[in-house]
């Protein structure tokens, strides 16, 4: 293998892994299950302050993670994981090969470790222990693909020029809008992104990812006012998504300098307009698309992952207000109104979009809510089995050496029939609710407080003066069974940075939805 | 992990190697190996469980190297490589950093040789030869103590008691070497610290309790694992059937996990010279001035006596020491790195954007110049950025917790809080966060009922908590703060006036 192309890495552990882990999971005992990832990336990156060059970079790495189960005494079933970057060692098959076994040796020896521990607190504990009967994991017919990133141009083959260029003219085109921009940076990413999963079950996945994202951040201010905005746009795409702009039916983006230069003069637009001075009582609230992809994340995502169901993130993250028990739980009860839905699907074209998750297992449309009624969770395997569903292919780490944890693909609202005009049209006096900030979710997301980037008052059905500073303040399920219009304007986010796990992991993903209207308390500043 | 002296001769090596390269005018390099093993442990009576969910590790090795052009000085070019310290793989890191390199204006070159570094030692912990079996084995213990105490309660009799334990112990440990061209030697540094939690969630009771531990020695890690399960397990106990205020404006104590959440999201980020640079600091046009109550000081002290984070250089090589942000209620000082030091001093807003109480010649130390990855280690391919290490606030005339419960009167006690973030972006100030556990009424200056979990959404602003507190605190508490680098040292406080809107209960 030659030096200077860790991509090759893949096809070599294409041809020889599954050999190596079967050789593993023969010769020690116990072992029932293993899988290897095995992840290569090609990162470059440039960002621009001000209207000045600022940074950039070009890098190339690997990484692996193993994952063992074995049965131990009496059946205690132990899992131990190890992750590691391995860079350019890679690039040499005897160096690689070497770590892959060290890797699988030190979680078979955590697994083995972690049985034996369980069986003795079994033993020990007796019916005080009796949650640690964690079903093996659903079993699936073993799969061999192969998956194309797509793009028009390489993220490899780019000049470094060319990032530079592109975040740089668009900084310089920001600073163009005067004093009233206190501070901006614009930061370009370009990046492929090649996977390859293996199990002792036969499968051989291997998957491509081409990813560009542009994100720009402003500070305004206007006298004693002042206005914060960031935004992310982002394709599984080339390049040519950044510097020309995307059409992409549900997720279309304007070139870099345009989206940039929009956000900052909304943001100097802001800071001369007056703080939200809200209502005592909750009001009638029209939410647009790129607030309602917020919405769509935290309150029906997040809620919707198997493993913050089922307690196991309840350390860290939370629980889901989905499901109280396996016993006592929303699926199949009315969360919204009927003419309300929401779902997962990983099968289409947006910054969440992919063919397996990091199980190996298939993604595919998880309906979440169905005309109102709450339908499903995203699962894992493990998690699966635990709630009596099919794996639903939704196991995903940030990167090579993490975990998988299960994540949200593209979620959002399903979208109406009625134009969004409309639906502002009919609002006698309410607010109009555009674009998300920042989230703060109650434990199990049963309540949010979402600020949004515009307020404007509606006033007999038109669109009136513009407040900064303002949020939303609901119970998730009133907030849902309220909603009384649903747009036909349906559009997806990117969401560069959903953060989850210990350690945390970073993710990419899209939410999103058409305009929605309901009822709600606002805040202001 | 890579051992120091490979680290140390690796960076040796890459400096020769660089120096011939004629046009590099200057340059650092910076090796750095960090490993975070996590035994993360999820029990719930009612749902199968694996116990110890996870037993798993991550590890990263590797390089930067950052290089100035000798054609323009502020040309500068960064490039990092994985595990690999071959001089091969350094030859390609040289070419990549000068392919990537920028004209920027404001490069400040490299710090300057270091003047003597702290005697204290970052070598000391034990922790960095602690075995996978002592973590697994600390892990099993918290679940073991947690269950062995939910068996002595009337609940563990349910059919459906609901019972959850979360939690992990973490051990996060690091290595680093760096040298730049003004350097006459190389720096080393590691550390190793522990952080251990455990959440007992009874959900037939509607109560949860919480315990965790943060520390830089083994020995304080077994001891912690023996008590944190029981602990929290038996908070949750004492919790059971709270009750849920309706809305409105409340006399509060915030204990130390809920002032450590508030100071990380709202506070820490305003503390740095980028936050002023930027205009986006809450604290903006304020330098010098009185920003918090007389009583309160907040310092970032990397040599802490009792404090789980060790520190002896920054990633820039620069020997670490305490940095004093806040002093008797007025802000003195920031965080820092190098570059954002010299980019405060040199922006031509600077007076605007410190304030008229500032004075003429500032000064911000790039003291904080740490490159993290997520949730703390030193990474290899991590810029520099402004970090604190042991954040610990001190406050004068402060009293006993009892006595802060006496200051309020009618009021609530919380002793947890959740998703605190700058809802209208951080220079505002403003905040909101539920209460999701070990929280009281008060009444009549004593904790009377326990309060419910997440029943209630704080929202306020910092001001209302650090300018004009009912009451301090005496005594700092360790407290963590989930995904952060820093560990926190802080007292309670009392508050007054602090908007609570109820939460709807989801059963």
């Amino acid at each position: 293998m030659a030096r200077g192309d860790l991509f090759e890495t893949i096809e070599y552990l294409k041809r020889e892994g599954e050999s190596l882990l079967a050789r593993f999971a023969r010769t020690n005992r116990d072992v029932v299950y293993a899988d290897l990832r095995f992840e290569v990336v090609f990162n470059r990156s440039a960002a621009a302050v001000n209207g000045e060059p600022r940074d950039s970079s070009e890098s190339e790495s690997a990484a692996y993670t193993t994952s063992v189960h074995v049965a131990g005494k009496g059946g205690a079933l132990g899992h131990g994981q190890t992750g590691a970057e391995i860079g350019a060692l890679a690039r040499r098959p005897s160096n690689l090969v070497a770590e892959l076994k060290r890797g699988l040796t030190e979680a078979y020896d955590r697994a083995r470790f972690s049985a034996r521990e369980k069986a003795d607190l079994i033993n020990h504990l007796g019916s005080a222990a009796r949650g640690l009967a964690m079903p093996p994991m659903v079993p699936r017919e073993p799969v061999r693909d192969d998956v194309e990133a797509i793009f028009q141009r390489d993220p490899r083959s780019l000049s470094t020029n060319d990032l530079k260029k592109l975040s740089l003219d668009a900084s310089r085109d920001v600073a163009t809008l005067g004093a009233s921009i206190a501070y901006q940076v614009v930061a370009a990413m370009a990046e492929l992104r090649h996977e390859l999963f293996i199990d002792t079950a036969g499968s051989v996945i291997s998957q491509a990812f081409a990813f560009s994202q542009g994100d720009c951040y402003v500070v305004a201010q206007d006298g004693d006012g002042h206005q914060e905005s960031y935004d992310t746009i982002g394709q599984q795409r080339g390049f040519e998504c950044l510097s020309d702009g995307s059409r992409s039916e549900l997720m279309p983006n304007p070139n870099l300098s345009t989206f940039c230069v929009g956000l900052a003069s909304e943001a100097s637009d802001l800071a001369a307009a007056p703080v939200l001075k809200p209502p005592d009582n909750e009001v009638v609230v029209v939410t647009d698309p790129h607030f309602n992809a917020l919405v769509a994340h935290e309150v029906i995502g997040h809620p919707c992952e198997a493993d913050r169901a089922l307690k196991m993130e309840a350390a860290y993250a939370g629980r889901s207000w989905f499901l109280r028990s396996i016993a006592d739980n929303q699926i199949g009860k009315a969360v919204g109104a009927p003419i309300l839905s929401a779902c997962s699907d990983p099968t289409l074209d947006g910054y969440g979009q992919y063919r397996y998750d990091h199980e190996g297992t298939r993604g595919r449309r998880v309906m979440h809510i169905d005309r109102g009624v709450f339908s499903g969770f995203l699962n894992s395997r493990a998690t699966a089995a635990a709630l009596g569903a099919e794996p639903n292919g939704s196991a995903r780490a940030s990167e090579g050496w993490h975990v998988p944890l299960i994540r949200m693909s593209n979620t959002f609202f399903m979208p109406g029939e009625t134009p969004p005009a409309q639906i502002i049209a009919e609002v006698e006096h309410g607010y109009y609710v555009c674009g998300h900030q920042t989230p703060s979710i109650a434990e199990s997301r049963e309540n949010f407080r979402i600020s949004a980037r515009r307020v404007f008052e509606i006033e007999h059905g038109q669109i009136g003066r513009l407040f900064r500073s303002g949020s939303v303040i609901a119970d998730s399920k009133s907030f849902f069974t309220n909603v009384d219009a649903v747009g036909d304007d349906l559009r997806l986010i990117a969401i560069p940075n959903c953060g989850k796990g210990q350690p945390m992991q970073v993710k990419r993903m899209s939410n999103g939805g058409p305009t929605l209207r309901s009822r709600a308390r606002l805040a202001g500043g | 992990m890579l051992k120091s002296d490979e680290l140390k001769k690796f960076v040796r090596d890459a400096a020769r190697e660089i120096a011939r390269d004629k046009d590099v005018a200057s340059f650092e390099i910076y090796a750095a190996t960090s490993e975070n093993r996590i035994a993360r442990i999820n029990y719930t009576s009612d749902i199968p469980c694996r116990g110890l969910e996870e037993f798993k590790s991550i590890h990263a090795d590797g390089f930067q190297v950052r290089i100035a052009m000798s054609r323009d000085p502020h040309e500068v070019g960064t490039a990092f490589e994985a595990r690999d310290l071959s001089r091969e793989s350094l030859r390609d890191a040289i070419e990549r950093a000068r392919s990537a390199a920028i004209v920027d204006p404001h490069f400040p070159g490299f710090p300057e040789d270091p003047k003597k570094l702290a005697r204290a030692s970052s070598d000391r912990s034990d922790l960095a030869r602690v075995s996978d079996r002592v973590i697994a084995s600390a892990a099993w213990a918290v679940l073991n103590g947690a269950l062995a105490a939910f068996r002595r309660s009337d609940v563990f009799r349910n059919d459906q008691p609901g019972l959850i334990i979360g939690g992990d112990v973490s051990v996060i440990r690091d290595r680093i070497a760096v040298f730049n061209s003004n350097f006459s030697d190389i720096r080393t540094d590691q550390s190793a610290y522990f952080n251990a939690s455990a959440t007992s969630i009874i959900e037939s009771l509607d109560a949860k309790g919480t315990a965790v531990a943060i520390g830089a020695a083994a020995a304080s890690m077994r001891d912690a694992s023996s008590v944190l399960g029981r602990d929290a397990v038996r908070r949750a106990l004492a919790l059971a059937h709270g009750v849920r205020p309706a809305s409105g404006k409340f006399r509060i104590v915030l204990g130390p996990q809920p002032i450590a959440e508030i100071l990380n999201y709202m506070v820490m980020g305003s503390l740095t010279s980028g936050a002023f640079h930027a205009a986006s600091s809450a604290y903006h046009a304020r330098f010098g001035e009185q920003v918090m109550d007389a009583r309160l000081s907040l310092a970032d002290d990397p040599m802490h006596a009792a404090g789980a984070m060790r520190r002896r250089i920054t990633c820039e090589g620069i020997p670490a020491r305490r940095v004093e942000l806040i002093r008797d209620g007025k802000l003195i000082g920031l965080l820092s790195n190098f570059y954002d030091t010299h980019r405060l001093l040199t922006d031509e807003h600077r007076a605007e954007k410190l304030g008229p109480a500032a004075g003429a010649s500032p000064n911000f130390p790039p003291l904080s110049g740490y490159r993290l990855g997520e949730g703390g280690g030193r990474r290899f391919d991590a810029h520099p950025g402004s970090a604190g290490t042991n954040v610990v606030m001190r406050a004068r005339r402060g009293v006993s917790d009892r006595e802060l419960v006496r200051a309020v009167g009618d009021g609530i006690y919380i002793g947890r809080i959740w998703y605190t973030y700058p809802i209208n972006g951080q220079r505002a100030g403003d905040f909101t966060c539920t209460v999701t556990g070990d929280s009281y009424v008060i009444r009549g200056g004593e904790i009377a009922v326990p309060l419910a979990p997440n029943c209630l959404r704080i929202n306020a602003n910092i001001a209302q908590v650090f300018e004009k507190p009912i009451a301090v605190g005496a005594r700092p508490h360790p407290a963590t703060v989930w995904g952060s680098p820093e560990a926190y040292y802080v007292p309670a406080i009392a508050a007054d006036d602090i908007d609570l809107a109820e939460v709807a209960a989801t059963s």
